[in-house]
């Protein structure tokens, strides 16, 4: 049996610490430039940003709809969408080394391929 | 029994709703699983003022109306694997409140639903990478269990003058 106020800290401590951990991630600089596409669990495409020299945009469909990607040299993200909430458009530019950007209903995200994207989570 | 079943039906009726209305608001940030919860506070009033099989049975028929409703079969398995961990973190912080600190239950049902939600999103991506969402959705999460939750203790204190089942 906890006191009310023993609670209070105990969560106003929780909101610190996620909070400082959500900065510290969405801070971290994007290290490398080599991004999977992911459908459903498979790897359905692999770009090395470093490599793109004209922009370009591609469609990935699936049975719910579809997504645009933009890919210009160094960047990528979602550009056109047919889902409900549109949160993968709005993530813009795949900008920090840990976050994917993600498109819940049709089970697409865009993350970097190595595993040194877990860094920014372990320093 | 027949009390038992309409009060059931009337608090899913009135969680679906709450459900469904939330799904149609447009997200306040660009980060997937960042939600109010509204549906939270008949959880938990549902949990502390009737009993835990009471609540149970209205979260899972929640959670499947609610993915039939809303068209999109990925909805249920983020809403189920959020919910049944919501479950499972209510009966376990249960004996260490008392009849004033039910909003508690509430946030720490709320983090355990989003990292329910994470698990189900690295299983389903498979990509660990999905860990990287964890801090951003307890942190939304913490507050928007606090607000669903003072919600719940409110209603909880004027509809049943403190008769809960603690």
């Amino acid at each position: 049996m906890f006191k009310t106020r023993t609670w209070l800290i105990i969560i106003t401590a929780i909101i610190m610490i996620s909070g400082i951990l959500t900065f510290t991630i969405s801070s971290s600089r994007l290290k490398s430039q080599n991004v999977q596409i992911i459908q459903d669990g498979k790897v359905i495409e692999t770009i090395d940003l470093s490599k793109v020299t004209r922009a370009y945009t591609f469609t990935i469909k699936c049975e719910s709809g579809y997504n645009t990607i933009s890919v210009e040299p160094g960047r990528i993200c979602v550009i056109d969408a047919d889902c409900r909430d549109h949160i993968c458009m709005q993530q813009g530019w795949l900008s920090d080394q840990a976050t994917p950007i993600v498109c819940m209903p049709h089970g697409l995200i865009i993350q970097l391929s190595d595993a040194s994207q877990t860094d920014a989570l372990t320093q | 029994m027949v009390k038992r079943l309409t009060t059931d039906a009337l608090l899913l009726a009135i969680a679906l709703v709450m459900f469904v209305f939330e799904a149609q608001l447009p997200p306040i940030v660009p980060v997937p699983g960042v939600k109010l919860g509204l549906a939270n506070i008949i959880t938990v009033y549902a949990f502390f003022v009737l009993t835990p099989q009471d609540a149970f049975l209205i979260l899972v028929c929640r959670i499947f109306l609610g993915s039939v409703f809303s068209g999109q079969l990925m909805t249920f398995f983020f809403s189920f694997a959020g919910g049944m961990l919501c479950f499972l973190s209510l009966l376990c912080i249960k004996p260490a409140l008392t009849s004033d600190q039910i909003w508690v239950a509430s946030v720490i049902s709320a983090i355990f639903h989003n990292i329910g939600q994470i698990i189900m999103a690295i299983i389903i991506f498979s990509s660990p990478a999905m860990m990287a969402y964890l801090p951003v959705l307890i942190f939304s999460g913490t507050i928007a269990g606090l607000l669903t939750g003072l919600s719940a203790q409110v209603i909880i204190n004027r509809l049943n003058h403190k008769k809960t089942n603690l």
